[in-house]
């Protein structure tokens, strides 16, 4: 297991966002998170990636207690969070985005070739590679916020909803790039609302609501489980066959 | 009526009505000031020579001809003439406003309880000490020709021959620049630096001996300001805190130095160096203390608490409570000046000297720290946060290290104010000062050295050059910040990251080259 989360309680002041959350991640896996919004997928992965705390519970990566330490700490593991929302320094040219994400290393020729790597996955990326990152289109800017979380080298990369707001090709696009991530051997938890894609490409899956992790299992037997099918693949059965 | 004159009449009226609120508030005597003492009038009279109130009108009438012109693409003489009617028609408003004028005078009417100029000197300077019939029909014949003028400008601007002409004047500018930059950046580049360097250095040392006191008072204040205002663009240019009390860490240095090298009330008597270094650091520890419990406040709440925190300063500096310690409202006296080489620091020339250093030092740091690894951290916290944080930023660490910095430049110039001035109080270091270096940063460009330079001698500079215009300041301000804003959002010098254009092949230079042959 490379990512244990046992029974993790995360309150906003008097709010309380996550009740009792247990689940992990298989080095090697794709794991989804799904539920509707304001279930608490955000929360999850910002106390994974440090950004929050639990006031109990633990978190656990590859045999080391993580619950309490520092965001940048937890970076320095290789463990990397791709925010929700294509959050990417908008002023900052493409190059320099990517240059970010690399910031805890300091070995400048290791940056540069992760950076060729990147740009061999993401030609779009190097030809746009000195324009302000604010100006790409809204799947560039996607694929930039994923590409710069790749260049810390993940072991385990969270990816937040890496599909809001894009035309289904592109959709389609995001979620082979994440696939051939994993399959380059980095572990991935997703969190996403189109779950019918999510649980296409994931071994397993988590249903969160309200707070809760509801629902658990493989990721096939979710997609053929009649809750999840009537909360969250309902609408997308339909759209999927126009 | 045909449109084109109407086009035309239409910016004249707006500048009429310009003119109108001018005369109300005296401003038109402060321009003719301002015309006398650039012709070389030593000490110009409140009202000056009607020479330069003529020279006003046409100025005027050059502004609506110029207006009325703009986007008109006709021939030379219709533009001018469109010039013509503009500036005749705010020239008719001008006479109206005269001849009113000119009534209150013969009536001898008060109404300077409300309009405070209209005295019976400035009505008759207003028109030009002629007889009233006569003074509108000059202002009206001056508008007009004034418009006539700026019509031909703009239509000798825009004429086919001017233009060709200003290309190839910015073409042979566009090479000069590129071949001067073969200089400087090829491998002659260290000599030019060497040259460049020099000559300021040159100029740093021998222009502060010829400037005399005024002027090293005055720009010695400026470059007191630059080192403030850096310090202040440390923390929100580059890592994007709003901080508004700023001045406090300014008041900390003053007092440092004041209570630690003057006679009253402790007799401590340092000496300035040991007090510079202790203002410095208490300044730093202050933005150390101020920034631990406001790091989890963002945008409106920060400039709140600091806002707060800056007149906590202030009162606590003037209190009764605190009057043994601090001197109270009447602030500390006598503060003594630094010692070089046995040679003590008097005058504002000396103290240029040192102040030019500090500027020097505080520009160093703060380009280094720009540019460095630290600087990209700060523009990743400006940018977001969040995303800064899920990088692996320290975001703490960084705005803490941004608010202890900026604070110590604050410092160091606050001590060198205090010791320069020989004095220190509360009231120096009002809200209004924290607006003031606030002001100068945003108007100089937010984040940019230049910027910051240009704004100190803007906001604390001009204000000292043209004492007489020392009422209409925050007239002035609030013109010049709505047109800045409208016309350079960002600044007047905005803030320009080194932008590193990564060729293909970063490896290979000759790689675009390649391309072209294929
Ligand atoms: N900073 C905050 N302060 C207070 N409450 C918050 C904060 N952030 C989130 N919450 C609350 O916590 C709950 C879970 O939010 P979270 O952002 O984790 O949802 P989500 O599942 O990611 O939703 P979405 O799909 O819309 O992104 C919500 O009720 C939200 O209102
Ligand atoms: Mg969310």
């Amino acid at each position: 297991m490379i990512l244990n989360i046992e029974n993790i309680n995360v309150h906003y002041g008097a709010i309380q966002a996550l009740k009792d959350v247990s689940f992990n991640l298989n080095e090697g896996e794709i794991v989804t998170l799904i539920g509707a919004n304001g279930a608490g997928k955000s929360t999850c992965l910002n106390t994974i990636s440090g950004i929050l705390h639990p006031t109990s519970g633990r978190v656990t990566f590859i045999d080391e207690e993580i619950t309490n330490t520092s965001p940048q700490d937890i970076v320095k593991k290789h463990m990397i969070q791709v925010p929700e929302g294509r959050k990417i320094f908008a002023s900052m040219s493409v190059w320099e985005n990517l240059e970010m994400g690399a910031y805890i290393h300091s070995d400048r020729s290791q940056i540069k070739k992760r950076i060729d790597q990147v740009f061999e996955r993401f030609p779009r990326l190097k030809e746009r590679r000195n324009q302000p990152g604010g100006t790409l289109s809204g799947g560039e800017q996607q694929m930039l916020a994923i590409s710069r979380g790749l260049m810390a080298e993940p072991r385990v990369l969270l990816l937040d909803e890496p599909s809001m707001g894009l035309a289904p090709i592109l959709v389609e696009q995001i979620f082979d790039i994440i696939r051939e991530i994993n399959h380059n051997g980095t572990s991935i938890l997703l969190v996403e609302q189109n779950a019918l894609m999510a649980l296409s490409i994931a071994d397993r899956g988590y249903v969160l609501d309200s707070g809760k992790v509801v629902l658990e299992g493989k990721a096939d037997d979710l997609l053929r489980n009649p809750m999840v099918i009537k909360a969250y693949l309902g609408g997308e059965a339909i759209g999927s066959e126009l | 009526m045909n449109t084109s004159l109407r086009k035309s009449i239409r910016p004249g009226a707006t500048i009429g009505i310009v003119h109108i609120f001018f005369v109300l508030i005296g401003f038109n005597m402060l321009v003719a000031i301002l015309f006398a003492r650039v012709s070389g009038v030593k000490q110009p009279d409140a009202i000056p020579a009607p020479v330069y109130l003529m020279a006003y009108s046409i100025t005027m009438g050059i502004w609506a001809g110029v207006a009325a012109a703009q986007k008109r693409k006709q021939e030379f003489r219709q533009v001018a003439f469109a010039g013509c009617v503009a500036g005749g028609f705010a020239g008719i408003m001008a006479g109206l406003l005269e001849f009113g004028l000119a009534i209150i005078l013969v009536k001898n009417i008060n109404v300077r309880d409300v309009l405070t100029v209209l005295s019976a000197n400035f009505i008759k300077g207003t028109l030009f000490g002629m007889q009233p019939a006569m003074g509108v029909m000059v202002t009206v014949m001056l508008f007009a020709l004034g418009g006539t003028l700026g019509g031909a400008l703009v239509a000798f601007w825009n004429s086919t021959p001017f233009q060709a002409f200003l290309n190839r004047g910015i073409r042979f500018t566009k090479d000069s620049v590129q071949k001067a930059q073969g200089v400087t950046h090829g491998k002659n580049r260290l000599l030019w630096q060497i040259a460049s360097i020099s000559l300021l250095a040159l100029a740093v040392v021998f222009l502060p001996l010829n400037w005399g006191s005024y002027w090293n008072y005055v720009l010695g204040t400026v470059g007191l300001y630059v080192v403030l205002g850096l310090g202040l663009n440390i923390a929100v240019g580059l890592s994007g805190q709003l901080v508004l009390g700023f001045i406090a860490f300014f008041a900390i240095g003053a007092y440092s130095m004041a209570l630690l090298n003057a006679p009253l009330p402790y007799h401590l008597m340092w000496g300035f160096w040991p007090a510079l270094v202790l203002g410095v650091l208490l300044a730093a520890v202050a933005g150390l203390l101020l920034g631990l419990p406001l790091m989890r406040l963002r945008g409106d709440y920060l400039a709140i608490v600091t806002l707060g925190f800056g007149e906590i300063i202030r009162i606590l500096l003037k209190s009764d409570v605190l009057t043994a310690y601090t001197g109270g409202p009447r602030g500390i006296q006598n503060i003594g000046g630094p010692t070089i080489f046995g040679r003590p620091f008097v005058t504002d020339v000396d103290f240029m000297y040192l102040i030019i250093g500090a500027m020097l030092l505080a520009m160093f740091i703060y380009s280094r720290l720009q540019n460095s690894r630290t600087g990209r951290a700060w523009l990743a916290i400006r940018e977001d946060e969040t995303v800064a944080r899920a990088s692996g930023v320290n975001t703490v660490r960084y705005k803490l290290l941004a608010l202890v910095i900026g604070a110590a430049f604050a410092g160091l110039a606050g001590a060198i104010f205090a010791s320069r001035n020989q004095f220190t109080g509360p009231e120096e270091h009002s809200l209004m000062a924290s607006i003031n270096v606030l002001s100068l940063i945003i108007v100089g460009g937010l984040g940019s050295i230049p910027g910051t330079i240009m704004g100190a001698f803007a906001l604390k500079g001009l204000p000292e050059i043209l004492r007489e215009f020392e009422n209409y300041r925050l007239l002035a301000f609030g013109a010049l910040l709505v047109a800045m804003m409208l016309s350079k959002p960002d600044g007047f010098i905005p803030s320009r990251r080194p932008k590193f254009q990564i060729p293909i092949q970063p490896e290979t230079r000759e790689a675009p080259k390649e391309q072209d042959h294929d």
